[in-house]
């Protein structure tokens, strides 16, 4: 019933009108998305046989000890201390995130994230340190990338001529309640000459498209021995685009009820006490406990019970509460930060059910709902690093988080 | 290192859980409908909490909605509540459609009123909008068990056998619908209009009287407005409350401490027996 519309008249908009069936999704999606968010999401891969194994630079694991690549000096140990305690932070996710601009290609770029594992530390948020570890290159690469992550097609659509495959099948996928503003048809021309733009732009050159490299897991198990760093149970991280919609209503369905359409069309057919619901209008979620942007977050989570973060470079983060301080600029060039990832809760369930036989330490002082991670757009460097002479030099530098609480 | 639980669960565990859903219970009437959670226990299990009680009830520390309740912590994941509650039923109250004026026509949506309840104390109320029926009845029975509230029941006279009927006179106001809730007697069932009957049986309320006033023709105030009013039930100070009330931990810091091993300077819980001292 939803989908009826009457036939118009005008040819713009009858073409449009085949396409709504089809193109909704996808249209609502691209009005809602800011161009190129698309979500990648962290899923939980192998353990680790030991916490301390040594993997390389490019795999994405969470806990465990940081892989340093080859630097030419070492990480400051300033950098690897808790603001408030002065002890060892610990590392909670190291992720490789490459990144392929128009102007430059940075393959060798890793973002660990470290946390402090004190119980009075583990609530504030300035004990958390995210840093940025690149190799900045002069010279461009070729465009292809060889490691895609996956290639989800099955969801293009072959409606008009030049219908974006790529980008449409793997998009965030948004709300009931977002989509449900007026498509009107006007913007709906001009949407879909934008995605047909997009298209062929994404095929002539790579837009800011990121890759990721599937890790089964690092070759070489190597211990590092350090033991006075304090670790986290260690698993890798495999990705997955975030997709379909339809899973999120299999996701939702609770096991419990046995309401059959059948039954509420008879039911509602035996209205003969002269009862008539009127004055209905819509509602916004609303539940004791949580509100209407918290039951969004968990919707998203619910498609993906096991997500433990979810990667969206300049994307739209997935806020539970409404209102988020933004984040600050960045210190070296000045320009203001920009979302890349957030860690979400299923990575701390996952840590504490490691974290049951050993008992180095709590996590219990961790009671974040989310943590999003802000870095400059412009990825710049420390300032040591010399691009005209073309020398590749590794720079780090320290990133924003904002860790948003359970209350 | 020991087998770890969850992951090998989570990749082998997508296909099976969804092939099992297959069953749902068909029949005629408008009866109460049990919640079939007998046959989905491999659904539950996947169930990765998101909050810190998620996380504390599916370790089994908490065992009853009541700790909960106790220290008014917010309910954030409808699995707490299938986890602590057995046979919760639910039921569809109403569906609607609700239309909103397009340019293009008009564009219905279908707004689903579900009550739950385990007719003995516990009932939540969830209303849900959609684009199609089976969404809003989903989402709606979610944010009613997301809703489930304590009902206080009380006696009317004498205090023979198990309480009965509302403590007090009660009022709950939704919109323009106020409902009142007076205590009744033994036998005298549920005095109400159809509607906000069904919420009293799933809350347990076997005797009351009750008046509305206000716009009672929008159902949805008035069954929102009788929510209300159950809400209020325990809220209301009666002399037995008069007593000052012995703090306790709230389940947070007592499971904090408890599970931090390592530390030595732990705050022992009170129930912790003091090792014999020897002279």
């Amino acid at each position: 019933m939803s989908g009826r519309i009457s036939v118009p008249s005008n040819y713009l908009t009858l073409w449009c009108c085949y396409l709504l069936n089809y193109l909704c999704f996808q249209i609502s999606v691209y009005l809602c998305t800011s161009g190129m968010g698309e979500v990648i999401l962290g899923m939980p891969g192998q353990w680790a046989h030991d916490y301390r194994e040594k993997a390389d630079h490019y795999t994405s694991k969470i806990g465990g000890l940081p892989d340093w690549p080859d630097l030419d000096i070492p990480v400051s140990g300033k950098l690897l201390l808790c603001d408030l305690c002065g002890g060892k932070l610990c590392l909670m996710a190291q992720i490789y995130a490459p990144l392929s601009m128009a102007e430059r290609s940075i393959d060798e770029r890793v973002i660990y994230v470290l946390g402090c594992m004190k119980k009075d530390c583990g609530s504030n948020p300035q004990s958390w340190r995210v840093l940025r570890l690149q190799r900045c290159k002069q010279d461009i690469e070729s465009k292809d990338e060889p490691l895609k992550a996956e290639q989800p097609e099955e969801e293009s659509t072959s409606v008009a001529e030049d219908k974006p495959t790529s980008q449409s099948s793997s998009v965030k996928v948004c709300d009931d309640e977002d989509s449900d503003s007026d498509i009107d048809l006007d913007d709906l021309a001009q949407a879909l000459e934008q995605a047909a733009t997009l298209a062929s732009n994404s095929k002539k050159q790579d837009g800011t498209k990121h890759t990721r490299k599937i890790v089964e897991g690092p070759v070489a198990k190597k211990l590092i021995y350090d033991l006075t760093t304090p670790v986290l149970p260690c698993f890798y991280i495999y990705s997955q685009r975030n997709s379909s919609e339809g899973r999120m209503d299999k996701a939702n369905f609770v096991g419990g009820s046995s309401i059959s359409l059948k039954e509420i069309e008879k039911s509602s057919g035996n209205e003969s006490e002269g009862e008539s619901w009127e004055g209905e209008a819509y509602e916004y979620d609303k539940a004791l406990g949580a509100d209407r942007t918290y039951l969004k977050f968990k919707k998203q989570l619910d498609a993906y019970p096991e997500q433990c973060f979810r990667y969206s470079y300049g994307g739209n983060a997935l806020f539970p509460v409404a209102n988020v301080p933004k984040p600050g600029a960045c210190k070296i060039c000045g320009s203001a930060r920009r979302f890349e990832l957030q860690l979400m809760p299923p990575l701390l369930y996952f840590l504490q059910e490691a974290s049951d036989d050993s008992s180095n330490f709590s996590i219990d002082g961790w009671t974040w709902l989310t943590i999003i991670i802000f870095t400059c757009p412009k990825n710049c460097c420390s300032g040591t690093c010399d691009e005209k002479s073309g020398n590749s030099c590794r720079c780090i530098v320290e990133e924003e988080a904002i860790v948003i609480q359970d209350d | 290192m020991a087998e770890r639980g969850g992951f090998g669960r989570g990749f082998g565990g997508r296909g099976d859980g969804e092939g099992g859903r297959g069953g749902r219970g068909r029949g005629g009437g408008r009866g109460d409908r049990r919640g079939g959670r007998r046959g989905n226990k491999s659904e539950e299990e996947k169930w990765v909490p998101v909050t810190k009680l998620g996380r504390l009830v599916k370790s089994g520390n908490i065992t009853s909605l009541e700790q909960i309740y106790l220290h008014s912590l917010p309910v954030k994941e409808h699995q707490i509540v299938d986890a602590l509650t057995k046979d919760l039923k639910d039921e569809v109250m109403k569906i609607t459609p609700v239309q909103k004026q397009t340019r293009a026509g008009q564009r219905t949506r279908f707004k689903a009123f579900v009550v739950v309840g385990d007719g003995n104390g516990h009932v939540g109320l969830g209303v849900k909008c959609a684009k199609e029926v089976a969404t809003a009845i989903r989402g709606a029975i979610i944010l009613a068990k997301l809703s489930v509230i304590p009902v206080r029941r009380g006696y009317w006279g004498n205090k023979i056998g198990l309480p009965h009927t509302v403590p007090c006179k009660v009022t709950g106001k939704c919109g323009s619908v106020t409902v009142r809730m007076v205590p009744a007697p033994r036998g005298a069932g549920i005095v109400a209009a159809r509607v906000p009957k069904k919420v009293l049986q799933f809350a347990g309320i076997e005797d009351v009287f009750t008046s509305s006033r206000g716009s009672t023709k929008i159902l949805g105030n008035f069954v929102k407005a009788t929510f209300d009013c159950l809400m209020k039930t325990y809220g209301f100070l009666t002399p037995d409350f008069w007593m000052e009330t012995r703090f306790s931990n709230s389940p947070y810091q007592q499971y904090t401490d408890l599970l931090s091993k390592q530390a030595t300077k732990a705050i022992l819980p009170p129930t912790e027996e003091i090792p014999p001292v020897e002279v």
